[in-house]
């Protein structure tokens, strides 16, 4: 589904992303783990276009995401929920959701709508308030939203549960899984890394822009120095 | 005394919509690609050269109308791709030194063609009778150009408002990023936002000729710095803002006139700008912005 082979990537005279090399399968929920600049972010703006790699592949089925127009990405079907939530303030909470479903012209079909509801019964209340006076949870869950109604082959989640009290990170771990259960593939950025592999089928633990370690989230839950460097055991 | 209040009134609020059609413009460029263009009341200019050169050439006023909205739009795109598009991310300053010299160039490029003499623009005889309403009259002129100005911004916000382009702009303007991975082509979006406040800006030069009945190639510059005061009244960056700065600012510049001593009205400028210093005294985010947001 995601094939990414030797990424390098500079952001100005850094060299960001040594020789990244991962992948994630049709129907799977991959964690990506690690400390704050590792390059987990620039990993996934790289994959939407965002960024340019100097070398190295990144594929999304056919589409060669290293050339490709961002735009292009997004019709293609991988949707990137970006760190910071990034929802249009000033942009009601419709208006948002109708950003969602861009590339496709704006329209929401009923049925996504409706079901984006039950996800998030919050979202149909204040559909008609600006966004930036929703609290962060509900802030984390318009995102969510838009990048649903964006109907993703592949899902790019960009820690989510950053910021969040406790109660919503509850509920935004809750809808991952219920996307997971669905079969939409997702790549997942955590600090929550117990959290992160305790749900993930294969997990990634990045490391000075490489990629140090890699298993099934079990495997890598398990992991002495996964366990002392993420999971916080002594 | 009723009518000459109503004339002044009348006078007002079509200086005023000429001052918000260039202001809107200026506002929605601001908003979306955080520049303030000094090339834009050059717009102005364009719009009444472009009017005149189809007076000449016998073309119907309507199809002018339709005309300048179009040249109008195509040089707003022109100075966007040209100017704009490469600076994007550049520093601040870079930017507005250029859109300086844009209208320096723009300016000194209509002199050497068109040369500095000025021309006399009329509208139609008709335009220029007055209509009467009880005990009180006004000029057909600046009733069409209070009521098109009304039209043209109904326009505009239903499409800012009620369109996919509109969401995508605004969207665009708040969070260039987020845009983008929402599958915004953001430079097509950005030159839309440019070709629609040329238009209005160029659409404004056409009004303008008519009202003032000269033009010249240096008739931009008035307009594009009042457009900038408008937009400071109103809060930079805001549609609605630009709008009510612009009818404000031309109600005030009317009122000073009319309501002060005969021998202050050559220092009506000076009144204006004073406005500006005085509102950016007491509120400096404009009027009718509650908040401004810093991007990060």
């Amino acid at each position: 589904m995601l094939e990414v082979e030797g990424l390098n990537v500079w952001r100005g005279a850094t060299h960001v992303l040594k020789d990244v090399s991962f992948t994630v399968a049709a129907g799977e929920l991959a964690a990506l783990i690690g400390a704050n600049g590792a390059g987990k972010s620039t990993t996934l703006l790289t994959l939407s276009g965002l960024l340019r790699a100097r070398s190295g592949s990144a594929r999304f089925g056919t589409l060669d995401l290293t050339h490709a127009k961002p735009e292009r990405i997004v019709k293609a079907g991988l949707i990137h929920c970006p760190e910071g939530r990034q929802i249009f303030q000033s942009l009601t909470v419709a208006e948002n959701l109708a950003m969602g479903a861009y590339v496709r012209g704006g329209r929401i079909a009923p049925e996504t709508m409706a079901e984006i509801h039950t996800l998030f019964p919050i979202l149909k209340e204040r559909e008609g308030v600006a966004a930036g006076t929703l609290s962060g949870g509900e802030q984390m869950m318009l995102a969510m939203a838009r990048a649903l109604i964006a109907s993703p082959k592949l899902l790019l989640l960009d820690e989510p549960s950053l910021g969040l009290a406790p109660k919503a990170v509850e509920t935004i771990f809750d809808v991952i899984e219920a996307l997971k259960k669905r079969g939409i593939p997702i790549l997942l950025i955590e600090q929550n890394a117990a959290m992160a592999l305790d749900i993930a089928d294969r997990a990634y633990v990045m490391e000075q822009g490489r990629i140090a370690l890699s298993g099934t989230g079990r495997e890598l839950a398990g992991n002495d120095r996964v366990r002392q460097f993420y999971l916080g055991a002594t | 005394m009723t009518q000459y209040l109503f004339q002044q009134l009348v006078n007002g609020l079509a200086l005023g919509s000429l001052y918000a059609l260039v202001a809107i413009g200026f506002s929605m460029i601001y908003g979306i690609v955080r520049l303030i263009n000094f090339a834009h009341g050059d717009l102005v200019m364009i719009g009444a050269f472009t009017s005149l050169a189809m007076v000449v050439g016998g073309v119907p006023w309507p199809l002018i109308l339709l005309f300048v909205l179009v040249v109008g739009a195509m040089a707003g795109v022109t100075i966007g791709a040209v100017i704009f598009r490469p600076l994007l991310g550049a520093p601040q300053v870079t930017g507005f030194i250029a859109t300086l010299a844009v209208s320096i160039v723009i300016q000194n490029s209509a002199l050497m063609i068109l040369t500095g003499q000025p021309r006399n623009f009329l509208f139609p005889a008709v335009m220029r009778e007055r209509v009467t309403f009880g005990t009180v009259q006004a000029s057909v002129t600046d009733l069409l150009i209070i009521g098109l100005t009304l039209v043209l911004i109904a326009g505009l916000f239903f499409v800012v408002y009620r369109t996919r382009l509109g969401v995508a702009m605004r969207a665009t303007a708040e969070n260039l990023t987020a845009a983008r991975l929402m599958g915004v082509a953001v430079h097509r979006t950005i030159l839309a936002a440019f070709a629609i406040g040329s238009a209005l800006a160029a659409t404004a030069g056409l009004l303008w000729g008519g009202k003032f009945g000269q033009i010249d190639p240096l008739l931009g510059f008035v307009p594009g710095l009042k457009a900038f005061v408008a937009c400071v009244i109103g809060g930079v960056g805001s549609i609605g803002g630009a709008m009510l700065g612009g009818y404000i600012l031309g109600l005030a510049e009317v009122l000073f006139v009319g309501l002060l001593p005969q021998e202050f009205s050559g220092y009506r400028d000076s009144f204006v700008f004073g406005l500006l210093i005085v509102i950016l005294l007491l509120k400096p985010s404009g009027l009718f912005v509650r908040h401004v947001e810093e991007r990060a």
